[in-house]
């Protein structure tokens, strides 16, 4: 077997192993790959500091499923952080079924982060008054158009049973107009539906963090304002982590930041893998032609 | 090493499913048909629970009848299961096609081509900053010229042809950054498995 077939036949699995043991070897090795922050996180980080603190809410709808946690999961920590560092008040929602787990854990990890570090009762989030999650509700669409008359009209209890007009955080907060944005945490193409009807409609500002499958769809939304901020997949999760401790509203960093060394390891090996396979394919073409004139 | 026994099942089933990557075999099997099994259940359980139940069949046994609409338009796409009486299926089925595309069409005008296309417009005020003046106009270029690309009307030659040639490197970049894309986001997977399988797991790492 000639050399160049040899690298355009290599066995998978000495791929996979080369992939596993690059994913590992950052977690041990300190390895400090430099990152750059995108515009479009740039921008939604910047929104959220214009947001004016006990003022109007920022939305989250939490639509992301478990197995795209690593890249979701660290974007709802950070912006949690940065929403609750700048004393703006959230409320969480979501539209896909598999997602309130997650928002809750989200909620429940960054709340309990703020309360171990706050000086006393005044300084620590209080559900209701702080932050309200809503949990899940079916027929999406109809839902997201119906907030803009009435929010408690769609959600006349949260998550957790309690009728809406008992939770002060939402006395305050009757529809859209008293939303600052909404970010889309997703796995799928719920930010669509949003870009499309209450923004329509309602005008209501939307951001996305989303998987990167996700990420170049939406980029045409961000160049024309649609979208107000966009993160993008393991990459932009690991940005806004980085503004949020480089602006003093985390004390650490996440584990998308950590992964990100991983990430970038994988994809040289993948850049070597893909120029090896074309010189391979050039040189074995090459080869077959030689032979056919001969 | 963790003492908790849903990591250990996780990190398990985890090791089971990644055993593909050698070959096929029963521990993959077992753990795919398990994951199949319990989205399914969870799924079934979750719709009846916080779908059906609150948004009809509770209002229907507060005596809120109005809700026999909506219970009997559903109903009517299981006559598609019975062939004499199949025909009725089109009667839920209008509903929802009138009812979405009503709401679809306005909406999809607004968000997906009005606005659109006004991102392809290019004013003086665009190059008041030059970097975004250049961006701008090749981003006006790549629209035209891939459109030109799917116009079938003539044949693709002489200016034409050129045009349609751009269009299509413009369309390569395109499928390279989804593809670029698409290898981020399964490799930020696996960093998330192996985070979780040294992490809380193994103890390895915080």
């Amino acid at each position: 077997m000639k050399w160049y077939d040899r690298i355009t036949s290599i066995d998978r699995r000495i791929i996979y192993m080369l992939l596993t043991v690059l994913v590992i070897l950052p977690f041990f090795v300190n390895v400090n790959i430099p990152q750059k922050i995108m515009p479009q996180t740039q921008r939604l980080f910047d929104f959220i500091e214009s947001v004016p603190p006990n003022d109007k809410a920022v939305m989250i709808s939490f639509d992301y499923s478990p197995q795209t946690m690593p890249e979701c999961h660290p974007m709802a920590q950070a912006l949690l952080k940065h929403c609750f560092a700048r004393g703006i008040p959230v409320i969480g929602l979501s539209f896909d079924p598999e997602a309130p787990g997650l928002a809750l854990d989200a909620l429940t990890r960054v709340v309990h982060e703020f309360d171990s570090l706050a000086a006393g009762k005044d300084d620590s989030l209080i559900y209701g008054v702080n932050y309200v999650y809503l949990g899940w509700k079916s027929g999406r669409i109809a839902a997201q158009l119906d907030m803009g008359e009435s929010i408690s009209g769609v959600y006349p209890r949260d998550y957790f049973g309690n009728l809406i007009e008992t939770l002060p955080l939402m006395q305050k907060v009757n529809n859209y107009k008293n939303i600052a944005i909404v970010v889309i945490l997703a796995s799928a193409d719920y930010p669509i539906d949003w870009i499309r009807y209450p923004q329509t409609r309602y005008g209501v500002k939307v951001g996305a963090g989303l998987t990167a499958v996700m990420a170049p769809q939406y980029y045409p939304f961000v160049q024309t304002g649609q979208v107000s901020g966009l993160m993008s997949g393991m990459k932009g999760a690991a940005e806004y982590e980085t503004l949020v401790l480089e602006h003093g509203y985390a004390r650490t960093l996440g584990t998308a930041e950590t992964g990100m060394n991983s990430q970038s390891m994988i994809h040289i090996l993948i850049m070597a893998f893909i120029i090896l396979g074309n010189v391979g394919y050039f040189f074995s073409r090459r080869g077959k032609r030689k032979g056919t004139h001969e | 090493m963790s003492s908790d026994p849903w990591i250990w099942i996780g990190a398990v089933l985890t090791l089971m499913i990644f055993s593909f990557l050698y070959k096929d075999n029963p521990f993959y099997k077992f753990g795919e048909h398990l994951f199949v099994g319990i989205a399914n259940g969870y799924y079934i359980v979750y719709y009846w629970q916080n779908a059906l139940k609150p948004n009809l069949f509770e209002p229907l046994s507060a005596g809120q009848f109005i809700y026999i609409v909506p219970l009997l338009l559903g109903l009517m796409y299981f006559t598609r299961f019975i062939p004499r009486i199949s025909w009725v299926v089109r009667i839920p089925i209008g509903f929802t096609i009138g009812w979405g595309a009503g709401l679809s069409i306005p909406a999809y005008f607004q968000a997906d081509i009005l606005r659109q296309l006004e991102g392809t417009v290019v004013t003086p005020a665009t190059f008041s900053n030059p970097a975004n003046g250049i961006w701008a106009v090749i981003i006006l270029i790549g629209v035209v010229c891939t459109l030109i690309y799917f116009f079938f009307s003539r044949e693709h030659k002489g200016l034409l042809g050129s045009a349609s040639r751009l269009g299509i490197i413009f369309i390569m970049i395109g499928f390279g950054a989804s593809f670029g894309y698409t290898v981020m986001a399964r490799v930020s997977l696996l960093i998330g498995r192996i985070q979780f399988l040294l992490g809380p797991w193994l103890g390895f790492i915080d």
